[in-house]
């Protein structure tokens, strides 16, 4: 994470995400998904293939593809449809656009009510035998039962969640990194999924984007790094305000 | 001995020899911003690179000097809510903190009476300039004891000229002993985990003596903690030479 500076001299702070080899692995019609739209299978970071069975590698095999470590679905309208095989890079995105990024929370292991679902415990003196984070109560007299999904010590964390709505503020295409505003679940160098934002505010936020995807071999030149319009840049003089 | 005067001549030492050693060339002074030098930990280190690359680029187009702790600097900042939209303030570095583009300095002065101390980002487009005007290293690092001190050693004049230096001397290390208030302090700088060597404790033997006991001196031999940043320093001072010489 790293801090990132506007023409009007706010700070923000900002995640880099890390584009590496990403390919589309397999097309999945709507028929044979089952779903509303088709679908699209990821794959993230290249590894070892000897560590997965044949069946498993088969997928791979047939994209022509090294093992991937992550591999995810995406819905799919029927006119972005891309050929299995293609790698996609960051420049897919633009700045200025929004974005959901889900990946897996850092595990905490096996935790008490008090850290996992912020019960206030009990106090530390004044009498309390044996008792300073415990849940208490945990149902009333007349239900005579305990409700299911009830609030208890448990594994917290390593469970995929989302933070929606993420402005990408630059791009970098050389070494293809993603900068997106504010913090993304997961630890330091965990894989993520990036995604165009689903939040209706941010429905007709973009223009003209890289539409299916954002070809390497295409006409397209990019400088080497895209900026959004209201980011300082650091080859401009220091901001003043006139 | 007689001399043609006749009083006797006075003995005169023979002129000593100066040795001037043309083959030793002069060192030069090699000064990393410590912001620069990456923390140890898992992060990638192309994250770090793309960080020193815009560290580069801002300290191209704007001069940060070396300074260290103690320094006394002036720094002018944009200020939309100022009458000339600038604002100057002056102080002491009491600590760098920080590493890469989010590096801060902590300025500190007494004004009015009043002790304030400002903490500025390095790589802030907001700030217009960074003048040293004095430069003076300390006996530590830190001098957040400068907060239970006595006013008068963190008072600096807001209009001090600045003090010229010559680039290839050494900065001068100020030995000076601060003499601090009575007890309580924010912290128990007495303690060794702290490790001052610019106070001048006036506390009777018994409180030093007790003091010693939260000392740890298995940690200066703990070997997972050491981080040897000389090779990483030595590569890093020769990116970030050769992008400012561009």
């Amino acid at each position: 994470m790293m801090p990132i500076w506007t023409k009007s001299g706010k700070k923000h702070a900002v995640t880099l995400l890390k584009v590496q080899d990403c390919h589309v692995l397999r097309y999945i019609s709507k028929e044979a998904s089952g779903g509303k739209t088709s679908k699209l299978l990821v794959g993230g970071k290249n590894a070892s293939p000897f560590s997965k069975s044949e069946s498993a590698m088969e997928i791979f095999k047939e994209a022509g593809v090294p093992r991937k470590q992550k591999v995810t679905t995406f819905n799919v309208t029927d006119d972005a449809i891309i050929k299995p095989g293609t790698p996609l890079y960051a420049a897919h995105f633009r700045p200025g656009q929004f974005v959901d990024v889900t990946a897996k929370t850092i595990g905490k292991g096996f935790q008490g009510v008090m850290k996992r679902w912020g019960f206030k415990g009990q106090p530390a003196s004044h009498g309390q035998t044996k008792t300073h984070r415990r849940p208490g109560a945990i149902s009333t007299n007349k239900a005579a039962k305990v409700y299911r999904g009830k609030k208890m010590p448990g594994k917290m964390g390593n469970i995929y969640r989302t933070s929606f709505g993420l402005k990408v503020w630059r791009i970098n295409t050389k070494h293809d990194i993603i900068y997106v505003n504010g913090s993304v679940p997961g630890h330091t160098n965990c894989l993520v999924k990036v995604r165009d934002s689903q939040l209706p505010t941010y429905k007709d936020c973009n223009k003209n984007p890289p539409f299916p995807t954002y070809f390497a071999d295409g006409d397209e030149k990019l400088p080497e790094d895209l900026y959004d319009e209201e980011i300082f840049q650091f080859t401009d003089p220091s901001v003043t305000y006139a | 001995r007689v001399s043609s005067d006749g009083k006797p001549e006075k003995f005169q030492p023979p002129p000593k020899p100066v040795i001037i050693d043309k083959q030793k060339q002069r060192e030069e002074r090699r000064f990393l911003s410590p912001e620069f030098i990456p923390p140890r930990g898992r992060t990638d280190p192309l994250k770090f690179y793309i960080e020193r690359k815009d560290m580069i680029q801002r300290r191209k187009v704007f001069n940060i000097p070396e300074f260290y702790v103690g320094h006394i600097l002036a720094v002018t900042t944009a200020d939309p809510y100022a009458n000339e939209k600038t604002s100057r303030f002056v102080g002491i570095c009491i600590q760098r903190g920080g590493k890469g583009l989010g590096a801060t300095f902590v300025l500190r002065n007494v004004i009015e009476d009043q002790g304030v101390e400002v903490c500025y980002d390095l790589y802030n487009p907001r700030i217009q300039a960074i003048e040293v005007l004095k430069l003076e290293k300390r006996l530590d690092d830190n001098l957040m004891y400068l907060r239970d001190a006595l006013p008068e050693y963190s008072t600096f004049d807001v209009n001090m000229k600045p003090v010229s230096h010559l680039d290839h001397e050494e900065v001068p290390v100020n030995k000076l002993q601060v003499r601090m208030k009575p007890k309580p302090w924010s912290k128990r700088w007495e303690r060794p985990k702290y490790n001052i060597k610019g106070i001048k404790f006036d506390l009777p033997e018994k409180k030093m003596k007790e003091a010693q006991k939260w000392s740890q001196p298995w940690l200066e031999f703990d070997m997972l903690r050491e981080y040897d940043t000389s090779k990483i320093e030595d590569k890093i001072w020769k990116e970030v030479s050769e992008g400012l010489k561009n």
